[in-house]
């Protein structure tokens, strides 16, 4: 298959077919605590897709280069004390956490400086993203993948959709919300019940994907 | 061969010596200058990020007056003495205004209504109000509290069907006076602590009127013959409060009211 076939297939498993909140129940506070309107949910959107784009490619690149057998880091270690470490994975957690949360600040005082903007826009939620686990799991899930860990523009593909399925799964789901405003809900399910049903019933309906682009 | 611990250590202390240099860096490299006067105004502000100002919240409003020149009395919060603050940092004059106070026109709580047909639907005034006959008075309140779920400052209850705005906790904000389906709750220039208020705002002709309700203007006029602050439209009286000063006295029209529908309101 060609490049692009193969960029079409990840982007269409990762933002609809493997959906980060409603196939595999990551960042679920957000998608629960940010969905009542549809533009917030949108701007929450956004800012995830920026920041699990930013992460997941600089975790790929610390990966890369520090962590993996092989890799520059363990080598250099190794030709100071010979046979120290097979490789680095073992603080693969600890420094991805460590490495999105800097990064977020980083990216964050950057857009204050030179894109008022948009800091305006996604300012708020910036900070709030820093440890989604949306965006941890996303960061593993390259390291754990062969074919995302092989080759870097894979894994930016990756994390770009994984971050837009999340935005479309938030969307539709304050779009429903917005809806249930006005509905005639039952007095026990009002509030987080009617919501956490709607969000089971659209995972059911996301599993209908299942199956499809391998 | 090096321990794996210290080999750890070791490779997250020099992570965290990379990270401290760059954001070190990044701190006062690309620093977001705030001028003394605006951090100064954001400090005055209240904190209530109501949005009665007009402005999206506190931090906005505050941009607002120093880059635009915004007035210094829009804060309904913080009131005079905010008003008076943001007016000492900006270095302006600073007038001392009225506060406005919403003031809900209709008197008739539950016993007050003749018509009242049971309404069972959406527990909310804006789904009751695009049912018909919900109660007679198409103008009148309907009690179902849309203001009370609005108001972040506990001012604004339904007290036997009809919603009273508590003055002693209002502060002006006019997020009821947003709520309200049937606009009866109207922003009011209190230029006293207590206001004459028409608390009627039903524009049918008086017949319908005395069907509807004990206490509703039915535009007799005797108010409008007593002292020419009131004017009759519509067949509804109204105060025209620009020429109210504190010192008005309408008692003898209060008095005088057939329907008892002149009171007053407030503290």
């Amino acid at each position: 298959m060609g490049i692009v076939t193969d960029i079409l297939f990840i982007a269409l498993a990762t933002a609809v077919i493997n959906n980060l909140v409603l196939i595999n129940f990551v960042g679920i506070c957000p998608f629960l605590g940010v969905s009542r309107r549809i533009d917030t949910a949108f701007g929450m959107g956004c800012a995830v897709t920026f920041v699990i784009t930013i992460a997941g490619s600089a975790t790929w690149l610390i990966s890369h280069f520090a962590l993996v057998p092989g890799s520059a880091l363990v080598n250099a270690i190794n030709s100071v004390a010979a046979g120290s470490v097979k490789d680095l994975l073992f603080l693969q957690y600890i420094i991805f956490i460590f490495v999105i949360a800097g990064m977020v600040q980083l990216v964050e005082m950057y857009v204050r400086k030179f894109a008022p903007a948009l800091y305006k826009a996604l300012g708020v939620f910036l900070p709030l993203i820093t440890t989604n686990c949306a965006i941890l799991f996303a960061c593993l899930t390259i390291a754990k993948s062969p074919e995302l860990t092989d080759n870097f523009l894979f894994a930016l593909v990756y994390s770009f959709f994984g971050g837009i399925g999340f935005t479309l799964a938030i969307v539709l789901m304050a779009g429903i919300r917005e809806e249930l405003e006005t509905a005639d809900i039952p007095e026990p399910l009002k509030g987080p019940g009617i919501t956490l049903i709607t969000a089971g019933l659209m995972a059911l309906a996301f599993m209908g994907f299942k199956g499809m682009a391998g | 061969m090096i321990p794996t611990i210290i080999l750890a250590v070791c490779v997250m202390l020099a992570l965290a010596g990379v990270f401290a240099v760059l954001l070190g860096w990044a701190n006062v490299r690309w620093h977001v200058h705030v001028p003394d006067q605006l951090q100064h105004l954001m400090d005055a502000m209240p904190g209530a990020n109501c949005g009665g100002c007009g402005y999206i919240g506190c931090s906005e409003y505050a941009e607002a007056v120093f880059h635009e020149g915004a007035p210094p009395d829009k804060c309904p919060v913080g009131g005079s003495a905010v008003a008076q603050r943001i007016a000492e940092i900006m270095g302006i004059e600073h007038i001392e205004g009225v506060p406005s106070r919403p003031v809900v026109l209709c008197g008739a709580d539950f016993d007050a209504r003749l018509k009242r047909p049971e309404y069972r639907g959406e527990p909310t005034c804006s789904a009751a109000v695009m049912v018909a006959g919900v109660q007679g008075c198409t103008f009148g309140c309907l009690g179902l509290g849309d203001c009370v779920e609005v108001c972040k400052f506990d001012a604004i209850h339904i007290v036997n069907g009809l919603a009273v705005v508590d003055y002693e906790k209002c502060v002006g904000c006019g997020a009821c006076v947003r709520a309200c389906p049937r606009n009866i709750i109207q922003m009011v220039p209190f230029h006293a602590d207590a206001m004459a208020v028409v608390a009627c705002s039903n524009l049918d002709p008086g017949k319908v009127v005395r069907g509807d309700c004990t206490v509703g203007c039915i535009g007799c006029g005797i108010c409008a013959k007593l002292d020419d602050i009131f004017t009759i439209a519509d067949n509804n009286a109204s105060i025209d409060y620009d020429r109210y000063q504190a010192d008005t006295d309408l008692s003898a029209a209060i008095e005088k009211c057939p329907r008892k529908t002149i009171r007053y309101v407030g503290k």
